[in-house]
């Protein structure tokens, strides 16, 4: 498509199919994200010790306490358990974003990716409301402050995830269809002064792509867990001691 | 073939769902697991540490408070026993020096007695003699032998009274 005057962004590629189910090519980055994650896990976590931890370890441990604290500054001492949850979220959406800077299409680029997330935080914000009010408590909280306002509580609960998942595919997204842009654009401009290779294309994509992959990348992340943490730790009650 | 630049795919979300949940496994069980382990192991041990350290500090703090006390106890034990020394050495020495004083009024009182004993025998002795003496000069002056059954009251009483305050006196 080098020199081609059309700019063509498209969804993710369809990999394969197998029992009627499209594997698509979103699904199939995602498991090489995963396969890097759980690598990387393992080799952190590697021959611990106890008494002299080494440089892989001490990353681990700073891995760990941090998503700890940050999960009880957030949610209260009694939720640290999510953790290891939160902590998932994150670097799957971290790493999925940062992918592309090798080239392959980032698995948050996929509007299907972030929904997936999303929903996940929204069942876990119901659950816990129902956990905490009672099933009646949780029906009559739609009703609150006043009974007018009930279609507006279940719009606003409905629009959790939908903002959420639709913030976060499109910062990644934009990224994909600027860079797109950005490549036939400087490939045309090589073209235009008669050069056969595009040689503007090799080095100012990636100075872009500092900000839009790397910068946005953990920006997005960040902010998809924080808010996941904030919305899970508002439906529970505020702790006495804390 | 390429889905939708925006669409929503159920067999998408599902795959992801299932990832999430994977990935969210190991997470859960290779990081947090492995990592909180060694935090609570080091937590307890840290934890382990200052209790023994306290445990050490308390047991040298009684140790050396009996130390001390049986240090005092010595001392008050071995005062007492200095005392005690001193207190029977003086007894002791009052006692030789009571039985000293005794044996020598003893030996005083004893040394009296012979010698007033010693001295009645001579008297008794001389006074024999003197009659003996007198007789004897009588005789020789009246030329006579006197009846010395006859005349030895008279000679006795003579001796008796003239003789005894001159002894006496002298």
């Amino acid at each position: 498509m080098h020199g081609s005057t059309e700019v063509n962004v498209t969804g993710p590629k369809i990999s394969f199919e197998v029992f009627g189910i499209k594997v698509t090519e979103t699904v199939v980055i995602s498991w090489i994200v995963m396969a890097i994650i759980i690598g990387l896990i393992l080799f952190l976590t590697h021959n611990m010790s106890l008494k002299k931890p080494g440089k892989r370890q001490i990353i681990a441990e700073w891995i760990v306490t941090t998503f700890n604290n940050l999960v009880k500054d957030s949610m209260g001492k009694r939720n640290v358990h999510y953790a290891p949850y939160m902590t998932t979220i994150f670097m799957f959406s971290i790493f999925g974003s940062l992918i592309s800077l090798i080239g392959l299409r980032p698995v948050t680029g996929d509007y299907n990716t972030t929904l997936a997330w999303a929903l996940i935080t929204f069942i876990m914000i119901q659950v816990c409301k129902i956990k905490n009010d009672g099933f009646i408590g949780y029906l009559k909280g739609f009703t609150q402050p006043i009974k007018l306002l009930t279609p507006l509580n279940i719009i606003s609960e409905i629009a959790t995830p939908v903002s959420m998942s639709f913030r976060h595919f499109g910062n990644i997204a934009s990224g994909i269809v600027i860079t797109q842009l950005l490549y036939y654009a400087l490939t045309a401009a090589s073209n235009a002064i008669g050069l056969s290779f595009p040689v503007f294309a090799v080095a100012v994509p990636s100075v872009l792509s500092v900000y839009f992959d790397l910068f946005t990348g953990f920006m997005q992340a960040f902010i998809f867990t924080m808010l996941s943490m904030a919305y899970i730790g508002a439906t529970y009650p505020e702790e006495e001691n804390s | 073939m390429f889905e939708d630049f925006l669409s929503i795919d159920t067999n998408t979300i599902v795959l992801i769902l299932i990832n999430t949940l994977i990935l969210f496994l190991a997470i859960k069980h290779f990081l947090f697991g492995r990592v909180n382990k060694v935090l609570e192991q080091r937590q307890s041990d840290v934890e382990k540490i200052y209790s023994d350290a306290d445990g050490a500090m308390k047991h040298a703090k009684d140790l050396e408070k009996s130390y001390q006390g049986m240090m005092s106890e010595a001392k008050n034990e071995s005062a007492e026993i200095v005392k005690n020394a001193t207190r029977k050495a003086q007894q002791r020495s009052d006692e030789i020096i009571e039985t000293a004083k005794k044996e020598a009024t003893g030996v005083l009182a004893r040394a009296n007695n012979e010698i007033e004993r010693e001295r009645l025998k001579t008297m008794s002795e001389m006074k024999t003699q003197v009659s003996d003496l007198a007789v004897m000069m009588a005789e020789k002056i009246i030329q006579k032998e006197i009846n010395r059954d006859e005349h030895e009251a008279l000679i006795n009483d003579f001796i008796e009274n003239a003789g005894d305050d001159l002894w006496q006196e002298k």
